[in-house]
């Protein structure tokens, strides 16, 4: 997994070819989960609401679908404040 | 394989999308089994809109459509045009003035085991689409060839049609690049087949270059399977050959080889003057 999300970033980002694959991996998975934007959305949006119940949220968190393969995975990252 | 013996194939060719070249593959990829002197039986099941005999050449041979077939106004072996450039080529005409919902899966299979003790591969042009069309075509097929392009649209359209064979019980699919230019892959500018497989997840079984002698064949009814100096055509037979189990190396299209990076690299310094 580390590998894949390296090879993303690595990668020529300006070039056609690959914004086609990272559009591709996006529309791809959403495809598959049969998932629209707008319930990716408020997804994200509930997500967010039960961590600010138990810690200080710092900065902008993120949610997203990666994908490997014929395979997908949530992926959460949201930026806790510590004391 | 042996030719005598071996049970017979039926492969489905599709795509989702259309204009991607699932007809082209058909014609080609039949007529190279068929001059292997396998008995090939090509069924084109784009009904209302048919292109097969065109592409083939055999448009002024056709007598009989599939669906007088199903119908009972003739016999099998009636409409079935046989190639004389290929004797062992045989063609199943769509017919033209139809529509796709007239025939079922039930009776494309049932018209399948009719042909299966006769021929060592049956290959079904699918329509584009994944309507009644498309649940006809894959009825009866062991086998399926998804065909796509590089470029995001069909691309998309593949996943879904591999999702739809998945749920429909195929065990067998493999991919088909078809048209890609390996100059602009290398440019960043298109696709590779290395992304197209990292999305689709499948086998690969062919990559056929941008060939400006498909259309040239095309015009004239001629397999350009038979044009040695294409290479589409060597493409086309190579996906042949590999139908029939033999183990044929890839051509390297390949864009991130060490010296391909290495010309970027140049290219892009030299631009950065
Ligand atoms: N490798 C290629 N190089 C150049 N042109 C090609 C190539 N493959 C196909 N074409 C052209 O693309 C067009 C569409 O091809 P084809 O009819 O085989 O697609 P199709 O998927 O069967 O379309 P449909 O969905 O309408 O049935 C044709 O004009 C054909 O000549
Ligand atoms: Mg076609």
């Amino acid at each position: 997994m580390l590998d894949f999300i390296k090879k993303i970033y690595t990668r020529d980002e300006s070039s056609s070819r690959n914004q086609a694959n990272n559009r591709l991996r996006v529309v791809l998975s959403h495809d598959r989960l049969n998932l629209t934007p707008e319930t990716l959305n408020s997804l994200k949006e509930d997500i967010i609401v039960v961590i600010a119940n138990h810690l200080d949220i710092d900065g902008s968190p993120e949610v997203r679908l990666i994908t490997e393969g014929r395979n997908t995975a949530l992926d959460i990252s949201i930026p806790v404040k510590g004391r | 394989m042996d030719k005598k013996n071996s049970e017979c194939h039926v492969i489905v060719v599709t795509s989702g999308k259309g204009g991607v070249g699932k007809t082209t593959t058909v014609a080609n990829v039949s007529t190279s089994l068929a001059k292997m002197g396998y008995r090939v039986a090509v069924m084109d099941l784009d009904i209302g809109l048919k292109k097969l005999d065109l592409i083939l050449g055999l448009e002024n041979r056709v007598i009989y459509d599939i669906v007088q077939v199903i119908e009972g106004e003739c016999t099998l072996k009636q409409a079935l045009v046989r190639d004389k450039r290929f004797p062992e080529l045989h063609m199943l005409p769509a017919a033209q003035t139809r529509n796709k919902d007239e025939i079922t899966p039930e009776q494309v299979k049932d018209l399948c085991s009719q042909m299966r003790p006769d021929f060592d591969f049956v290959l079904i042009d699918c329509p584009a689409g994944i309507e009644q069309g498309f649940r006809n075509a894959i009825a009866a097929a062991d086998q399926a060839l998804v065909v796509t392009n590089p470029e995001v649209s069909a691309v998309r359209d593949a996943d879904r049609i591999i999702g739809m064979l998945e749920s429909a019980g195929f065990q067998d699919i493999k991919l088909i690049v078809n048209r890609i230019r390996p100059d602009m892959v290398r440019h960043g500018d298109m696709l590779s087949i290395e992304d197209l497989i990292e999305h689709l997840c499948i086998d690969l079984l062919g990559v056929v270059p941008e060939d400006r002698n498909v259309v040239v064949s095309t015009n004239r009814g001629e397999p350009i399977i038979l044009n040695d100096r294409s290479s589409a055509a060597l493409a086309f037979n190579n996906i042949a050959r590999r139908i029939i189990g033999e183990e044929v190396e890839f051509p390297t299209f390949q864009d991130d080889s060490f010296w391909d990076r290495l010309r970027g690299l140049g290219r892009n310094l030299f631009s950065g003057r």
